[in-house]
Formats: C-alpha cells, structure tokens, sequence
C-alpha cells in the first residue's frame, strides 16, 4: 500500500433484509483515500452514501468486503474493537448536530475528548471554530451554524485520523452552510485532518480534492479535482 | 467530574420532582426497615436481659394445692435449677365507684425469693408481712396508687386494708393481661399485688403448701423431658396446668407482638423497594427510548456500551444510595425513641440499647441492589440501540382503527377528543398498563387499612353478637353443683340461663399441642353459634369435640381426626375425642363439647363453672359480691375494651393509609410526568394546531380518568390477593381475621384512589403550562 493511502476500501457490500425484500444498500464498492484528502461523496438520497459513511466509521458492518485504515483491516474489528475505533480515530459530525442538551458547547466537546488518546486543545480549538466566546453556552442558547461549530471542534478535538460528515450543511440556511464549510476546509488545511463529507447538494462537490458520485448502492464515478475551489465561491 | 457524570446530574435536576418522589419511597422504607429491625432487636435484647436480670422461670405449674414438702422432689428432678412454690388468687377489688369492677391477682412472694424477682421502681420491700403489699407498676400508674396508699382487696369475703409499700415491674407482667380471652391490657381494672408469703397462706388458707410452682432449669434444651418429669412427679396433688415459658401469657403476648413487628419490618420495606424499582425500571426505560439519539451519539463518540448503560443505572444507584443514607440515618434516630416507646409499652424497666450496624448496611445494599437491578433492567434497552441507525428519525408509529373502531355504534357517538383519547389509550397498551396497574397497586395498598378496620369492627361483631351471644358471662370461683343455676335464678330476673363448664386441658394432636379452654355447653346451647368452615350452622354434636379454627391450624387437625385431651385433674386419664367439626372463631381458641359428655369423659361429678345469662335485670349488682362467683363479663365490658383497642388499630390503619399515599402519588406522578415528557412533540403539535393548555390537560385527564378506572378494577383482585396473604399472616392462634372486603370499603379505597390521582395530575399541570411547544417542534435535541 501506498505510504499515503489513509483508507482502502475493497469490494464494501451491505444488504439490509427489510421483511421479505433484501435492499442492498451498497454493492462492491472500492475506492481509495489519501492522507489529508478532502473527500466529498455526492448522491440522492437512497444511494447509499450514508450507509457507506457508517461503515467506514465503524458504526456499521458491511455484509461482505474489507475497509482497511492504514494497515487496520477495520473490517474485521470486533464490537470493542470497534468502539476504540471510534473513540480514536475517527470523529463525527451529523446534519442535526446532535449535540447533548444538558451540557455546555465546551463539555459537549470534553465528552468526547475525555474517552480518547491524545486529544487536542479544547479551548483552543472552540477559539478556531469561532466559538470562544460561547464556551459556556448551551446548545438551546445557540443558533443551529453555532451549535453545528460545536459538533466539528467535538469532532476535531479527539485529533482523529478521519472526519466524517454526514450532510453537515443540511440543516442550516445557505450563509451558514457555506461558514460550516470553509471551517471544514480550514480544518483540513490548518490541522492536515482528512475529511470525508457526503451529501446530496452537488456544488459542494466542487471543493473537494476527491469527488465520489454514487447511485443506487454503486460508485458512479471517482475523480480527483486539479482545481478545488473556495468554499465561499460555491453557490446553490 | 467526567462529563458524562454532570449529563447525569443535569438529567436529575430536569427531572427532580420524580427523583424525590422515588427517592422518598427508598427513605420511607428503609427508615421503616432501620428504625423498626434496630428497635425490635434492642427490645429482644433487653428482655433477654431482664429475663436473666430477674431470673424469669422457665416453667410454671398451676394445681389446687400442693404441699411444700413436694418440692424438693422437683427439685431432684435431672436438670432443674431452682424450685419455688407460691400462692396465687384473682381477687376482686374494693373500688370508690361501684359501677366500676377491678380485679387483681394476689401473688405471695417469700423473703428469700430468687425467681421472678421483682423490679421495685419506687418504694421498699414488704416490711410489716401482714400489713404491706407491693402494686405492679401498670396499675399503679393507671390508677393513681402512690406509695404508702392504701389498697383494699376482697380475700375469702372479706376486705383488708394494705399499705402499699412499693411499686414495681416484673419480668411475669410486662404484658399485664388477664387471660388469654382478654383482648389488650387493661392496667386500670387489672393489676398485680405482690403480699408476703406468710400473709398469702394464712388468708387464702394455705399453710405449708402453695397453688402455684416457679422452676428454673439448667438446659432448655431438657424443658419437655422435665416438664414431663414434673408433671409425673406432682399428679397426685391435682395440678391445673403446667406450662413453660414459650406459653406464659406476657411472654408470649411480646414474642408475638416481636415476630409481628420483624415480619413487617421485612415486608414494608419490601413493598416500598419493589415500588420504587418498578417505577425506576419504568422511567429508565422510557428514558432511553428518549434518548435513542443522544445514546447513538455517545457511541458514535466510542463510548462503550457498558459505559453508557452504567451511565443510566447511575441514576437509580444513586437514588437507592440517596434513599438508604438518609433512610438509615432517620431510621437510627427514630429507632432508639421507638425501643424506648415499646420498652414502656411493654413495662421493661430497662432498656440495654446498641446500634446494630449490619442493619445499617443490610439496608444499604438491599436499596442499592434493589436499584441497580431496576436500573439495568430499565436501561438494558440502551445495549439494542445500533449508533448508525439511531441517527435516523424513529418510524411514525403504527396508527390505525382500533377495536373500537370497529364497534361503530359506539364510536360514532364519542365525540373527536374522546375518539383521540381512546385510540391513544390503545396504541399505547405499554404506557398504558404501566399507569393502570401503579393505579391498581394504589389501590390494593389503600384497601389493606380500610378492610382491616371492616375487618377488626366485624370480628367483633361476629364474634360477640353471631358467635356468643350471651349478655353476661359469669364465672365461679370453684366448680360449683349444677343447682347452682337455680339459685342464681332465685336472685335475679333471667330470661334465659345455661350452665357451662370452662376448663383448662392440654391439647395434643401428634407433636403439636397446645393449652386451651375446652367449654361445656348445653346441646341445644342459645347462646353460641357455632357455623363450620363453609359457613353453615352447625350443632353442638353430642359425642366429640368441635375446635375453633385458630386452634386446629395452630396444631394441624382436620376434620375426623382424633385428638388427646391431656387432662391435670388428679386420677384421671387422658382422653381420646375425635374432632367433630372445625368453627368459625375470630377472637381465642377453644374447644366445645357437649357439658355433659364432657362432665362423664373430663371431669369428676356434675359440676359447672359458671354460667351463661340474659337477664335486663340488674345482674352485676346483684351478684357482684355473691360468693364463689369469681368475675361477671357483659357485652359492655366487652364492647368498651374492643372501643379501646380499635383506637390502638386506628393509629396504626393511618400510618399505613399515609404509607399507601406515598406510594400511590410517587406511582400517578411518576406515571403522568413520563407521559407527558414522551409525548412532548404530540402536545406541541396540537398547540399549533390551535388547540388551548386546558383543551390539552382535559385529554390527559379523560386519558386518566379511562386508565383509573382500568386500574380500579385491575386493584381489586389485586387487593384480594393482598388481603388473603395478610389474612395469613395476621391471624395466630389467638384471633383470626376474616378480611373479606365489603363493598363499603372497595368504594371508600376508589374514592382515596382517586383522590391521589387528581393530586398527582395537579401537580403535573405545571409541566403542561410550562411545555415551549415552539421549541419542542423546532429542535430535536434531546
């Protein structure tokens, strides 16, 4: 493998048995991603990118083929395994935020750094994602951009090896959509953090340095843009 | 502190209102659990000690008349300790009102007395023989007699005048009873009077020999071999009845009352741990159903599930160390208070009081492991929950017709929020069933008090209109002729009258055996009602012997079998009788047969013990200082010692009508605050649809009205199979309970019922009030 390949993922089944009718969700699915890369999976809803995301950050098991992390055949991890996969090296962020409402956005973060090896600075990290001010905030004082900042430096403050976000814009207008993704952008150069970002909105696509099309459980297509462009050039 | 942690304490803090409602259920029942074992083992304790202390007899043996000379051979007797012989007589008293009767019993006690010592509280010993006497303290108190006093007992007709010289208490009469048809103590028309041995044998005629026998022995362990040594030993004198310290009147009144306060200091407890885990099982469960998301995120973040499900049992654990701390330390507190409280209820003079930490921590971790369990049980939903899929909104639940539906007729008269109320009652049969049956457990506990009140009020009734039925019980002093019952009819007015034999016998049916009245009555007897088991009158058979119920349960007969009737009458031999039949008796344990047969079979000549009277005639006035008549029993007399009584079993129907409202509010307010929080997004979208706050709490409490009644109705079997293992365990050999609720209370325990519910549904209107619908419907945090 090559020294800069960060994922490898070969032949990714996943069938989901629904009562009598077996959906198969995604089928031989292969590709590769490279350290640092900011990768972003385009597809309708009901391709399969979700389910795709899931397995790649060990929250799901495929039913056949291998994901391996570096030389980790993460595949093949069993649930604790898992779990450790999930707590070190991978970090998350959802379309509905998914903050806990009881804690404050600094212990929102502190809850995830707190399980995991070698998390970063938490203050530090808020400052980046222009929370600093709003440490002590809870997440029904904050507006859905702020509360989405904080699921990223919770994301990003267990200094994991992979960000994975599933429809990050979403939920949020398009000024804030675009704010969340040059933060992202400025994550993936500032801190060298490879990112994954999947979602449906296609001239998202265009700031990636690696789009993935997918349809219907399958890759469509797999390209490396030469010319990524800023996130505030996008318009949708 | 870890994060998780402050989640958890923030959780409680939105959730305080039911935290302390179930926390206060673990306080209520260990405070009762700590105070109660503690109290009780304290009093065993110290009784144990008294005993010692005072050298309280093992054996006791009642005769006509025994010489002293006998003694000695008892005391030769392998194992036996100590011998003492004394004279004992029930007496009337001379008393300043002459409506009032006062009964005391005179016991002798020598110089050199070394068993049943006496405890002298006030006072002296017994310094001029003939002149002084010392007064059980009870009957002191009750009846204001101080030192130097004087008191006037009738002895053989005649009145003397005795200087009371000392008040004391006696390991013999901490339970100062009469007999064991007595039904509580009645320290101020019953008492003790301790007088020289030498003025004992003098008046009531007595030289050189006694009544009445005191032995110690040097192993328990021997007590029926030498019982039955003694009893060889002294046959020839006559001996009335010999009994060992398990069947002493006051022992056993407060070994019983002991077993009885241990027995509910295990189930009371019990209850309110059981109550408190189903409603924590219930809350967690519903907890993490809610927080389906927030627990997808934790193990998305790669917490473990351990971890998360130690998270949510956090929550219980913490509730049961909360309950159990502050419930043993009440408890403590209480708990020496209430050792003293029992220590003079029961007339111990002492009190040796200790704290016993292995109650302490039995309590401890009985709350917790009650709580963990519950919590884990509740909480074990959180181990299902896949991350991935958690993410996603949950599927709309299943809606469609229910039965009801279907029943058109009905259903196209209810109106649209009736419509709502009961699809949503049957789509949710979960919630619902867990609301009804808090309800019905409510209502099962508060039935307990209020059929137990029934129940005491109509085994009076029953027993002393249904069963005996005689106006005046008259006793003799001595088996008198049968005539008798003429004269009796040459002094009074009766309407009707009939002899009666009552008679001390041992009772022996394979190992069991027990000491009772048997009684005489004529065969076609007016004034007993005897109805058997199934509750059909019966009559007194000639031949045989029927037995109350208490009896035959005490000593495991049944219908048909035979028993031996051991008798203490000199020269004569034990008898075998078969048991005719088994009746209905709530209050004592006796045996009936036929007088005369039993005359023929148990005893010497045609002799009667007394007799039964109707009479409006002025009968206690008349016959009161009659000789040889001993003691005359009204119903009155009867009716005004169960008055008193009733009063003791009130105080405690309210302390278990206060437990059952604590339970049934934590229950209904529990219940009620988790269905609203569940259904918040509900709510919300009926505000928007424009429906008002009051529109909104009338559908919950049509919700609750439908699920009261459910529960209502689900509470009486319930109770029923509450009330019959109560019944069980509050009937001993002494009464039986008959606790067959009766509609009067099913309707009083409904309206109570109803009343927490409304109480809980108030205090739950707050939350509707207070319900952001805006916010609930915009954010899907949780």
């Amino acid at each position: 493998m090559d020294n800069d390949v960060l994922m490898k993922v070969g032949n990714l089944s996943k069938k989901y048995r629904m009562g009598e009718i077996t959906v198969n969700a995604l089928q031989e699915v292969s590709f590769e991603i490279k350290e640092g890369e900011f990768v972003v999976i385009l597809g309708p809803s009901g391709s399969g990118k979700s389910t795709l995301l899931n397995i790649l950050g060990g929250m799901d098991k495929p039913s056949t083929g291998e994901v391996l992390l570096r030389d980790e055949k993460i595949t093949d991890y069993s649930d604790k395994e898992l779990t450790n996969y999930r707590r070190d090296k991978v970090g998350f962020v959802f379309q509905f935020y998914n903050l806990m409402a009881n804690l404050t956005s600094k212990e929102n973060v502190e809850l995830a750094t707190e399980i995991c090896e070698g998390p970063m600075d938490i203050d530090e990290i808020l400052v980046d994602v222009g929370l600093g001010e709003r440490k002590e905030h809870f997440p029904s004082q904050m507006s859905g951009g702020e509360q989405q900042r904080v699921a990223i430096a919770r994301a990003v403050a267990k200094n994991p090896l992979l960000l994975l976000c599933d429809e990050p814009t979403g939920a949020l207008d398009f000024q804030t959509g675009i704010s969340i993704l040059s933060l992202l952008n400025k994550i993936n150069k500032q801190y060298n953090k490879t990112i994954i970002i999947i979602t449906h909105n296609s001239p998202i696509a265009n700031m990636g340095d690696r789009i993935i099309k997918m349809r219907s459980g399958k890759i469509i297509e797999n390209s490396v843009n030469p010319n990524p462009i800023e996130p505030e050039r996008i318009v949708w | 502190m870890k994060r998780l942690d402050l989640r958890l304490l923030r959780l409680i803090k939105n959730s305080k209102g039911q935290f302390i409602a179930i926390t206060i259920l673990v306080i209520v029942g260990l405070t009762i659990y700590t105070a109660l074992s503690t109290a009780i083992v304290n009093l065993e304790d110290t009784l144990n000690y008294y005993y010692d202390e005072k050298n309280f007899a093992h054996i006791f043996v009642q005769s006509t008349k025994i010489p002293e000379s006998a003694l000695n051979k008892v005391k030769k007797i392998n194992g036996v300790k100590e011998v003492e012989g004394r004279v004992v007589f029930d007496i009337k008293m001379e008393s300043d009102n002459s409506d009032e009767k006062v009964k005391a019993r005179i016991v002798s006690i020598s110089d050199n007395s070394s068993i049943n010592k006496l405890h002298i509280v006030d006072g002296n010993e017994i310094e001029t023989k003939n002149k002084d006497a010392i007064v059980i303290e009870q009957f002191a108190n009750a009846r204001n007699i101080k030192i130097n006093d004087t008191i006037k007992p009738y002895i053989e007709g005649r009145i003397f005048d005795l200087r009371v010289s000392g008040i004391s208490a006696s390991p013999e009469y901490v339970y100062l009873m009469e007999d064991e048809q007595s039904l509580l103590p009645m320290p101020d028309k019953f008492g003790i009077i301790f007088v020289s041995e030498e003025f004992a044998r003098q008046n009531f005629g007595f030289k050189d020999s006694f009544n009445e026998i005191l032995i110690t022995v040097k192993d328990k362990e021997h007590m029926d071999r030498i019982k039955d040594q003694v009893e060889n030993e002294l046959d020839q004198y006559g001996i009335k009845r010999i009994y060992d310290r398990d069947d002493q009147l006051s022992n056993r009144m407060v070994t019983e009352e002991i077993i009885g306060v241990k027995q509910m200091s295990s189930t009371i407890p019990v209850i309110f741990l059981g109550v408190a885990a189903v409603i924590i099982a219930a809350m967690l469960s519903r907890m993490v159903r809610n927080d389906r998301m927030s627990i997808g995120v934790l193990k998305a973040l790669g917490y473990s599930n351990m971890s998360i499900l130690i998270h949510y049992t956090k929550f219980s654990i913490l509730i049961g160390l909360i309950g159990s701390i502050f419930g043993v330390i009440l408890g403590t507190i209480l708990s020496s208070s209430m050792a003293k409280l029992y220590a003079q209820f029961f007339n111990i003079p002492m009190l040796k009081f200790k704290l016993y930490y292995g109650y302490m921590f039995t309590a401890i971790s009985l709350s917790i492991t009650f709580c963990t369990i519950a919590g884990i049980w509740g909480a074990r939903r959180v181990l299902k929950i896949l991350p991935a899929e958690s993410m996603r909104p949950e599927p709309p639940k299943q809606g469609g017709r229910v039965f009801l539906d279907k029943a058109t007729i009905i259903w196209k008269r209810l109106s649209f929020s009736w419509k709502m109320v009961l699809r949503n009652i049957f789509r949710n049969k979960k919630r619902f069933l867990f609301i009804s049956s808090g309800i019905a457990m409510t209502f099962a506990i508060t039935l307990m008090p209020s059929v137990l009140n029934d129940a005491s009020k109509d085994m009076f009734d029953s027993h002393y209109s249904e069963f005996q039925k005689m106006e005046y019980n008259i006793n003799f002093n001595v088996p008198l002729s049968i005539n008798t019952v003429n004269e009796i009819k040459h002094i009074i007015d009766v309407e009707r009258i009939e002899p009666k034999i009552e008679f001390p016998f041992e009772i022996v049916y394979g190992n069991s055996k027990m000491a009772t009245n048997i009684i005489g009555l004529s065969s076609n007897t007016e004034f007993y009602g005897f109805k058997n088991m199934n509750g059909q009158s019966i009559d007194l058979p000639s031949e045989g012997i029927v037995l109350s119920e208490g009896l035959a349960r005490f000593i495991g007969v049944q219908k048909g079998d035979k028993i031996k009737i051991k008798t203490f009458i000199p020269n004569k031999d034990d008898v075998y009788v078969e048991v005719k039949d088994i009746i209905k008796q709530s209050l004592g344990t006796n045996g009936y047969m036929n007088i005369e047969t039993m005359s023929n079979e148990l005893l010497n000549k045609n002799l009667i013990t007394g007799v039964y009277i109707d009479s409006s005639d002025d009968v206690k006035g008349k016959l009161e200082n009659v000789k040889n008549i001993s003691s005359i029993q009204s119903l009155q007399d009867m009716r005004a010692v169960f008055e008193e009584f009733m009063g003791l079993m009130m105080a405690s129907i309210s302390m278990m009508i206060l437990f059952a409202g604590i339970l049934g509010f934590a229950i209904v307010y529990n219940s009620t605050v988790m269905n609203i929080a569940e259904r918040r997004l509900e709510f919300s979208s009926l505000r928007v649809m424009g429906f008002s706050k009051h529109q909104i709490f009338k559908i919950i409490t049509k919700e609750n009205a439908v699920m009261t009644v459910f529960g209502i109705i689900l509470g009486i079997p319930l109770g029923q199979f509450m009330m019959s293992s109560l019944e069980k365990t509050f009937s001993i050999e002494l009464y039986t309970i008959d606790m067959s609720p009766t509609l009067s209370s099913y309707i009083i325990t409904a309206v109570i019922t109803i009343v927490f519910v409304v109480i809980a549904q108030l205090a739950t209107y707050k939350k509707i009030n207070k319900l952001d619908f805006i916010e609930a419907l915009k954010n899907r945090i949780s």
